[in-house]
């Protein structure tokens, strides 16, 4: 396994309190997989990938867990340590390129300032390296002297994906990687995106709030839900049999993967306030199929090979998926 | 382009209407126009040259006409004092204004950026507990205060320095860049110099740091920490150098606004500069020469002020995308 | 999300002391968030009280001219005994003259601020809620205001008016406006578009009685920050001028007593004891309102702090 995240907690100081934003979750990463993190906005899924990297706003503090990669924990490197490694085994590629990439700096030599500076390579060699990741990515050589914001959106990420791969990382994070584009682009940058994937036997944690991304380029899923991990497994298990009522829910609110037969349903309601989380599961308010017993913390369920969800009824997970594509179901489900 | 012409115009409009308040000033006080400066020892002789000057025989309309026609070619009239044409009286002292201000500025703007983009990294540490405060109480000290100090101590009490003047008296070059390169210059130049830079430098150190800390928000700074760069350069080569544009067009406004505010400073170290000759004149009342010395003040003011503009609009595309989110 | 039922036209009076209690909320809530903004409200309150008390507080006729006991000048007398900071060049007493110039420096300062952040705020309203010529008129006014060097204006004013402290106040007034008023009038702007407002207009008050009454105290905190910061700069100014010699010869300030030491060579003599109190005492009531303005705008503007 290259990467174990093993009951990660991260918490924000906030004025009034202390926000668990990340609550003891678990996930892996094999070498050479794609694993995809979603959930909605603010589930903490951006705040646990970016714990990886360690580089976190000032009030984020690790509250226990540990992140292995290649066999170090990462969390108790010193300092120095994990700067030596950063961006050399962990690469980052942004949700925004616009604001991800500095406005006063031409793009090539912020691809070179990485190769000389934490690569150790020469003037002269990082330029010839900084054409070889712009042909990479499909991105003309001469578009090394432009600026930022001179590239249009799908050629910033596209330069941002080179910017990651520069110092061949043994992991990518890549956050929402295309989500600023538009429905064509998004679906040219992810092709040349898992194609280099592929070609470099890249391992890759894809973080994204679509589920038809998912279902597009990731081996695995890890579903994440008020700093939790509701459900993680295979991608083609997950989707198939979802055995969490969230999961079921997320698929049913896109319609391109259930397929046009079925009436388009979001979950309605919003996920909990952190600062004061609900008792038991954190979905039970939105949750059609929640019952007294959720009041309790539920339970870690394994329902397949590799698969499992945190939730009372998994057990119960077939016949609650029937029950879940009629889109009357998920009306008038929240409670207080 | 339009925008070159529209400020263009905005920078005429703004000088003629300064120099016309500047007029009807002189021609609205009470009693005859020039009561305020004649006095015993006017001559005859120059009452008529100043009636004929300002052609007070003629009509508001037509002295006023005179007095823009006479603008527009460069004529500011005669000094009372000096006998001899504004514009050459006011070029004189001129060179000597701007070297004070451009070398205090530059001590100022090198000293505060560096301060600011420092005091911008050491956020929330005691450092910035302490400097704040010492930054906002040099900028609440006057300037002539603060020269009269140092001239008593590095000037009276050491003897390190000349107390006044831009060279010594009976000095003499071979040409201009001769005196102004003369060791003696820059001794006098010295303590005027720093003391308009402790207090010019609070602007732009409070301007720098305010930049950096929005700087350093950014997703590009989070990105170069991800990028494992050492603190060096993400604080230089990032932060500092996206923080700088505004602190430039801060510099060009500055030049404006400190050729005509160093005039107590120039008055507390006689330093022969425009301000100096500005209260001199209105000390003296010698009308042309004041009303000479404000107009050639407000023209460096206004013509910096679009400069300034100029600039930055030429730069605002690439920062106009940078700022947007 | 504001239901529509929440849109209701508060009375008049509500929306005033609503505007008043923001700031005196604010003014209130100094101490506990800033030491430092409330180390300058102690100090000017120190200086009003001197200001207030300055007859009581003085040793000697700031303007009278003293002889020891041998009927000698007793001018350039180190500091002690009868005279805590020593006496002048022409034998009058320094800290007499200190007392006194507090209320000089106070006096200009306040007037100033008050009048130039009236003038701002007036502007700013206007401007900002007819906009359109109006706008534009007093916009490119704003314009010419700060295309005029301040001191060098003020320098010429002395010359055509009779030296006086008021023609800080006046130059002040006539220049400093517009950056209060460009900041209000966008304030203005925003607030114009409101819900509130809104429901004014609909009730039928005149364009009038919605700016005074109700938009006018939603900006009254703005006018009080930019108040703070003008009665800084209004000091500076004073002390420059009188400095330069072109202050009223018959009252004693600040600005006054480093001319007197300046020209009577107190420099040449290191008398520090003279020349140094007044400098200290400006960058003091300056420096305060520094502080309580920086004080002030936190509060009013607080910064998400993460």
């Amino acid at each position: 396994m290259l990467l174990e995240v093993r009951d990660l907690v991260i918490e924000y100081r906030a004025t009034r309190g202390r926000v668990r934003a990340v609550d003891r979750i678990s996930f892996d990463v094999p070498a050479g997989a794609v694993v995809g993190v979603v959930g909605e906005s603010g589930c903490g899924k951006t705040t646990a990938v970016r714990a990886i990297t360690r580089v976190m706003p000032a009030s984020a503090v690790f509250a226990g867990g540990s992140i292995t990669l290649d066999g170090t924990d990462l969390v108790s490197l010193s300092e120095r340590e994990m700067k030596k490694r950063l961006w050399r085994d962990i690469a980052y590629v942004p949700q925004s390129a616009m604001n991800a990439l500095d406005p006063v700096w031409r793009v090539g030599h912020q691809i070179e300032e990485v190769l000389v500076d934490r690569g150790g390579m020469g003037r002269r060699a990082a330029r010839a390296r900084a054409e070889e990741l712009f042909a990479m990515v499909g991105l003309e050589g001469k578009r090394l002297h432009d600026y930022p914001h001179q590239f249009s959106g799908g050629m910033r990420q596209r330069a941002s994906i080179a910017l990651a791969l520069a110092l061949e990382p043994q992991l990518v994070i890549a956050d929402e990687p295309v989500t600023a584009l538009d429905v064509v682009i998004q679906r040219q940058v992810l092709d040349t995106f898992n194609e280099l994937q592929k070609r470099l036997n890249l391992s890759v944690i894809l973080v994204t709030h679509d589920i038809s991304v998912v279902a597009y380029v990731c081996d695995y899923v890890v579903v994440m839900y008020a700093g939790k991990v509701v459900e993680a497994g295979p991608v083609a298990d997950v989707l198939a049999e979802p055995s969490h009522p969230y999961t079921m829910g997320l698929y049913n609110a896109f319609p391109e993967l259930a397929g046009d037969e079925r009436d388009l349903s979001p979950i309605e309601g919003s996920p909990p306030d952190l600062l004061h989380p609900p008792e038991g599961c954190r979905f039970r308010q939105r949750c059609p199929f929640a019952t007294g017993a959720c009041h309790t913390e539920p339970p870690e369920i394994d329902v397949g090979a590799g698969h499992r969800a945190l939730c009372h009824r998994a057990g119960e997970a077939p016949a609650l998926r029937t029950e879940a594509r009629r889109a009357e179901t998920w009306v008038g489900v929240t409670t207080e | 382009m339009v925008y070159f012409l529209k400020r263009f115009a905005q920078m005429i409009f703004v000088l003629w209407t300064v120099a016309t308040i500047l007029f009807f000033m002189f021609r609205t006080m009470p009693g005859t126009p020039l009561a305020a400066f004649i006095d015993n020892t006017t001559t005859e002789e120059q009452q008529q040259a100043l009636i004929e000057q300002f052609g007070l025989d003629k009509s508001l309309g037509e002295q006023y006409w005179l007095f823009l026609t006479n603008l527009m070619q460069g004529d500011l009239g005669q000094s009372f004092f000096f006998k001899k044409p504004v514009v050459e009286v006011v070029m004189e002292v001129f060179p000597n204004s701007v070297i004070l201000t451009l070398s205090s500025l530059l001590v100022a703007y090198i000293f505060g950026i560096i301060a600011g983009a420092y005091l911008a990294w050491r956020r929330g540490s005691w450092v910035e507990g302490f400097g704040i405060p010492l930054v906002l109480t040099t900028r609440a000290a006057p300037e002539f205060w603060l020269g009269m100090v140092f001239l008593a101590y590095f000037s009276f009490h050491l003897g390190w320095l000349p107390s006044g003047g831009a060279n010594s008296s009976g000095a003499e070059f071979s040409s201009e860049w001769a005196r102004i390169t003369s060791w003696d210059f820059l001794s006098h130049l010295a303590l005027p110099a720093i003391t308009l830079a402790i207090y010019l430098q609070g602007l732009p150190l409070l301007l720098m740091r305010s930049n950096m800390l929005n700087v350093l928000q950014e997703e590009f700074i989070t990105m170069a920490r991800m990028k494992g760069l050492s603190t060096w350069a993400i604080v230089i080569r990032h932060a500092a150098r996206n923080a700088l544009l505004p602190v430039a067009t801060a510099f060009a406004l500055g030049i404006g606004g400190a050729v005509g505010g160093n005039v107590v400073v120039e008055t507390v170290f006689s330093w022969p500069g425009i301000g100096r000759l500005l209260v001199n004149a209105v000390a003296a009342s010698d009308y042309p020469l004041a009303q000479g010395a404000f107009l050639m003040i407000t023209a460096v003011l206004v013509v910096m002020n679009f400069i300034a503009d100029i600039t930055y609009h030429l730069l605002d595309p690439r920062v106009r995308v940078a700022a947007r989110g | 999300m504001q239901r529509a039922d929440e849109i209701a036209l508060p009375g008049r009076g509500a929306r005033v002391t609503a505007g008043l209690s923001r700031w005196v909320k604010g003014v209130t809530a100094i101490p506990r968030r800033d030491p430092f903004a409330f180390a300058g409200v102690l100090l000017y309150l120190i200086f009003i009280l001197v200001a207030i008390f300055a007859e009581s507080l003085v040793t000697h006729d700031p303007r009278e001219i003293l002889f020891d006991e041998n009927y000698d000048l007793a001018r350039n007398l180190p500091p002690g005994g009868d005279h805590i900071l020593g006496t002048t060049f022409s034998g009058r007493d320094i800290y007499s003259q200190l007392v006194m110039g507090t209320r000089g420096a106070l006096l200009v300062g306040v007037t100033a601020a008050v009048c130039v952040v009236t003038i701002g705020t007036i502007i700013g309203l206007i401007a900002g809620f007819f906009g359109g010529i109006v706008d534009t008129i007093l916009m490119r006014l704003a314009d010419i205001a700060l295309g005029v060097p301040f001191l060098p204006f003020v320098i010429v004013l002395a010359a055509f008016l009779n030296p006086s402290q008021w023609n800080v106040v006046l130059g002040i007034a006539l220049l400093l406006w517009p950056q209060s008023a460009r900041v209000i009038r966008a304030q203005v702007m925003s607030l114009r578009e409101r819900a509130f407002i809104e429901a004014a207009r609909v009730t039928g008050a005149g364009p009038w009685r919605i700016l005074f009454v109700h938009i006018a105290p939603n900006v009254l905190s703005l006018s009080f920050l930019y108040a703070s910061i003008a009665v800084g700069w209004a000091i500076l100014t004073e002390a420059s001028i009188s400095f330069l010699g072109f202050g009223p010869s018959d009252s004693v300030t600040w600005g006054y007593m480093l001319q007197d030491a300046y020209a009577s060579q107190a420099l040449g003599r290191e008398q520090y004891y003279w020349f140094v109190p007044p400098g200290l005492c400006i960058i003091a009531v300056v420096v305060a309102g520094f502080f309580i303005s920086r004080g002030y705008e936190e509060i009013l503007f607080p910064k998400l702090k993460d």
